[in-house]
């Protein structure tokens, strides 16, 4: 038997452990492959029922050499990742259904199982097709209403987020670029702008971290799923509103949000809903040093090969020359040029 | 440097051409997305042959009058990163605004010249 097969059979024996038997698998699809996760789409017959799902298995700590730069931001073990969509889904949030956590006796490491929600998550088709339009009429209100349940969520129910201000965001942001020995002027200007303009004593909530156009399962009726949330954090409310507005984020499409609708209608929809008021200017705060952050994040991805945690990639050697394209959108933005 | 006939810049254009004409259209899925990724990535190398010789002595000049002395490139450069965090020159200055955007600008042309036009 190869890799494959081995799998296919312990993840047979594991879904008829946690669903029910007979755990028959049909459709076994691998669709990404990194690094650190890989996720596979299939569907499992339970009782009577034929279920659509999602296998996500983790391979943290499968590199060859430990990373350097391991918990400088913050990220979560499958587990935790399980824990806080589930958390998010008894708050109202359309987040994955979590079916079963991989534990020691299934033997297929760390991982978990969720229902497969049916739509697109590719930005450019999101931000451009005809097909979308009447869910992009819609999306700035209901990423609104998403998130003030994503901030309502109690903190005690996901004990394990890491609780990170501005300031210490921006000290983070500080170690990859001094890891990698950047010398570029126009990451200094951004972490030292990040730095005079942190808000001072936001109110701190549960925060998704990478809620964007890219993470969101879109149908013609907008938003079905919201995905990936393993640097869900405890942060400034407003981070998450900001990164929805990251230029890279809206894919060519023009509306500010996500690419696909009004900061009026983002704003208003999550004060009606959080009870919280949005200052636009600390939204705007956080879109731009979500750009200064995105540009760090290309340059890790870009540079990971040197230390050692993965191999040398055409794919991620490209996302490392994008680093200046976020950082272009940030001067325009604090310069007002946008 | 080298005289060696073709130069460097026609190699690659022999090589991009292979791929995009040739090998692409028989690819599908995960090799013609890597295949594309790879024709862009050549196409990167291509622009930073033509353009960087000339950006780097404009970078130059303007840290050389931001700093007031000559040096190598990537002195230069650490120089000013250390003068931005220390807040020896001003986030709001004119002229370090000026160089970054002018920077970002040239650094853009090699590695995505659509950005600054969207």
């Amino acid at each position: 038997m190869n890799q494959d097969e081995i799998f296919a059979q312990r993840l047979r024996a594991a879904i008829a452990r946690h669903l029910g038997a007979p755990g028959a698998l049909h459709n076994l699809q691998r669709l990404t492959g990194g690094a650190t996760k890989t996720t596979w789409s299939f569907d499992a017959d339970v009782g009577e029922k034929r279920l659509e799902l999602i296998v996500q298995l983790s391979n943290a700590g499968a590199t060859p050499v430990p990373d350097p730069l391991a918990g400088v931001t913050p990220h979560l073990n499958s587990e935790e990742d399980a824990q806080i969509a589930m958390a998010a889904e008894r708050g109202g949030v359309p987040a994955p259904h979590v079916y079963a956590v991989f534990d020691d006796a299934d033997g297929i490491g760390h991982g978990y199982v969720t229902g497969r929600v049916a739509g697109e998550t590719l930005g450019p088709r999101i931000v451009r097709d005809e097909k979308f339009a009447g869910a992009r009429a819609v999306m700035a209100r209901q990423c609104g209403e998403i998130l003030a349940a994503i901030h309502k969520i109690d903190p005690r129910e996901a004990p394990f987020l890491v609780r990170q201000d501005a300031a210490a965001e921006v000290a983070a942001y500080y170690r990859y670029a001094d890891h990698y020995r950047l010398k570029l002027p126009a990451v200094e200007l951004g972490l030292k702008w990040a730095a005079e303009h942190a808000p001072k004593n936001p109110r701190m909530t549960v925060l998704h971290g990478d809620f964007r156009t890219g993470n969101l399962i879109v149908g013609e009726d907008g938003v079905r799923c919201v995905l990936d949330w393993e640097i869900s954090q405890i942060g400034d409310p407003m981070q998450d509103l900001g990164w929805l507005c990251v230029k890279t984020w809206r894919f060519g499409g023009k509306p500010p949000v996500g690419g696909f609708g009004s900061r009026d209608d983002l704003f208003a929809a999550y004060e009606r809903a959080s009870g919280i008021s949005v200052d636009p200017k600390q939204v705007m705060f956080w879109e731009a040093f979500g750009d200064v952050k995105w540009a760090l994040m290309c340059l890790r991805k870009g540079m990971a090969f040197s230390d050692g945690t993965e191999p040398i990639s055409v794919e991620q050697s490209a996302i490392g020359r994008r680093i200046e394209e976020p950082l272009w959108d940030f001067l325009n933005l604090i310069e007002g040029r946008e | 440097m080298p005289t060696s006939k073709p130069d460097a810049t026609i190699l690659l254009q022999a090589a991009m051409k292979y791929l995009e004409e040739e090998l692409l259209p028989t690819l599908n899925g995960y090799y013609r997305f890597q295949t594309r990724v790879t024709i862009n990535v050549l196409n990167t190398v291509r622009r930073e042959l033509e353009l960087r010789g000339a950006q780097a002595a404009d970078e130059a000049a303007r840290l050389q009058a931001m700093l007031g002395h000559d040096g190598p490139l990537d002195s230069l450069n650490e120089e000013m990163c250390a003068r931005i965090r220390s807040g020896a020159i001003d986030a709001d200055d004119a002229a370090l605004r000026d160089h970054v955007r002018r920077s970002l600008a040239d650094a853009l042309a090699i590695n995505n010249p659509k950005w600054t036009s969207r």
